[in-house]
């Protein structure tokens, strides 16, 4: 008797279990007495799990989007022009690749890494806030410094000091920033008067970028590689400041959002035949206003998000990227992760392995599609 | 060129309508130019530097002569022009058909280029005293080449 429920209850314990060798990667860390190997230690995060696995994969997604080509598509005769049949054309067409990040990162290092990116080309859209615009034309007239999530707030404002988490910007960096934008704008409004020139954010962006001249600034690539970047909140930030004032000074500016739509929307529905990626940093509206566009083409192909969201309370910026599979902004096909992890310490990890380590292989530059 | 050309007017073209003032010393109840017109100050309000780049005062005024809200922002060390605003007492000759009425000046000469108020209450109040044959002294207010009359009182008859 009591050896039969000894081999009931054993069996209930230890229930026999499905093996999964062979069917999912087995965890493993990487091993320091290899030595300090950077490019090893990267690539050993994808088993390493939880979101060190997850950045793997994000990695390796990117990749996939770096990768294709039109050429590895089998041709569907009906559909294709004698061109698209091309072999050496389809061997051009590349994935089209839409970047979006919110301002913060722009304030962070993270700046620099996403201007590497625009300077050589190697993201065809760009989309952003107002601080992601302002904060990196400002850090060409000075410099944000390094201070502390616990600085406190009465204080930093009786020194004129803004914190953004711990970073600080002096006002008096807004201060120029207004020294040097008024000036355009009256030339701007100017345009817009005698030459009939209708604003609209990109092309404000664009003109921005061309009047800092900058090579530390992604705006200014943006402007020399014809990068369009898309900020249709552009009021919301000190430059939506510089535009009230300006407003009370010389009235009349007008920046019209509605052709910037198109020119958004039809980025990604013009992509065909290229595939189209996403990859963004945060959340608001640049996640939400490249996913949209992407819609508007039955979903983007592949979709890397990072950031620190959480979907428990139904928000866009939180929301997984199947969810977006249930609007249509991705595709149920899509190769698609979320690395749930500040971008600071994520993207650039995420560029030495896909872009930048690429580009050094290769070194030869992008052929734009 | 000798001195026989130059034959200054005596009058107040020549004489500056404004004078500058920084915008953060500007006051309630001071006087500013916006949009070229000669306010009174109703409101003002300053945000010290910030986001939005230098501090900057907001001011709310009254244009002198129409009544209209007007409002601007200004850098608040910004120089802003500052209306000399003048009032003067004139005594009513008579009212013309034209609209334009007839005032004797200090020195005895007459001012006829004056125009009727378009203030409703001033100006019944100023047909009205003058049909009944009252002594009638009126305020011009002149500010930036622009003069207006503003207010008038009844003089008891001597």
């Amino acid at each position: 008797m009591e050896d039969r429920v000894f081999s009931s209850v054993h069996s209930t314990v230890f229930k026999e279990s499905e093996s999964l060798e062979g069917k999912c990667d087995k965890i493993e860390g990487y091993d320091f007495n290899q030595g300090v190997n950077y490019p090893k230690l990267l690539r050993s995060m994808l088993t390493t799990g939880f979101q060190a696995s997850n950045l793997g994969e994000a990695i390796d997604v990117v990749n996939q989007m770096l990768d294709w080509r039109l050429a590895d598509e089998t041709i569907v005769s009906e559909e294709c022009s004698e061109e698209e049949k091309n072999s050496s054309y389809r061997d051009s067409v590349r994935c089209k690749i839409f970047l979006g990040f919110t301002s913060n990162l722009v304030s962070s290092g993270v700046r620099d890494t996403i201007r590497y990116l625009v300077q050589h080309h190697m993201v065809d859209v760009i989309v952003t806030t107002t601080g992601g615009v302002e904060e990196d034309l400002i850090k060409c007239l000075a410099p944000t410094f390094k201070g502390d999530f616990s600085l406190p707030g009465a204080y930093l404002r009786s020194k004129g000091l803004n914190r953004i988490g711990n970073l600080l910007v002096p006002n008096d960096n807004y201060c120029k920033f207004e020294d040097w934008i008024i000036p355009i704008f009256d030339e701007m409004l100017k345009e817009q008067k005698e030459e009939n020139v209708l604003w609209t954010p990109s092309k404000l962006l664009a003109r921005l970028g061309k009047e800092i001249n900058n090579e530390s600034s992604y705006l200014y690539w943006a402007y020399k590689m014809n990068i369009p970047v898309f900020c249709p909140g552009l009021t919301d930030g000190s430059l939506g400041d510089m535009l009230y004032f300006h407003s009370f000074r010389t009235s009349g500016l007008i920046i019209d959002v509605v052709q910037d739509i198109r020119a958004m929307n039809s980025e990604a529905v013009h992509a065909t035949p290229r595939k189209t990626g996403m990859i963004i940093l945060g959340g608001g509206l640049p996640k939400h206003h490249i996913c949209n566009a992407n819609m508007m083409r039955n979903g983007a192909d592949y979709a890397v998000f990072i950031n620190t969201g959480q979907e428990f309370d139904g928000s866009d910026s939180g929301a997984r990227p199947d969810e977006a599979v249930s609007w249509g902004k991705i595709r149920g096909s899509a190769k698609t992760v979320k690395v749930y992890c500040d971008a600071t310490i994520a993207f650039p990890l995420l560029v030495a392995e896909t872009f930048a380590s690429k580009r050094e292989q290769t070194c030869e530059p992008k052929t734009i599609a | 060129m000798s001195d026989e050309e130059h034959h200054f007017e005596s009058s107040d073209a020549g004489a500056s309508k404004t004078y500058p003032q920084q915008a953060g010393n500007i006051r309630k109840g001071g006087y500013i130019v916006i949009k070229g017109r000669p306010c009174k100050v109703v409101e003002v309000s300053t945000s010290k530097t910030g986001k939005h780049g230098h501090a900057k005062c907001h001011f709310v005024a009254i244009d002198i002569f129409t009544s209209k809200k007007l409002e601007d922002i200004v850098p608040s060390s910004h120089n802003c022009d500052v209306p000399h605003v003048n009032r003067t007492d004139y005594q009513l000759i008579d009212i013309s058909e034209d609209g334009f009425v007839s005032l004797l000046t200090d020195n005895g000469s007459t001012k006829d280029d004056l125009k009727l108020p378009t203030d409703e209450a001033l100006l019944t109040q100023l047909k009205a005293g003058f049909e009944e044959g009252k002594d009638i002294v009126v305020s011009v207010m002149s500010a930036m080449g622009e003069e207006q009359m503003c207010a008038l009182k009844e003089v008891a008859p001597k």
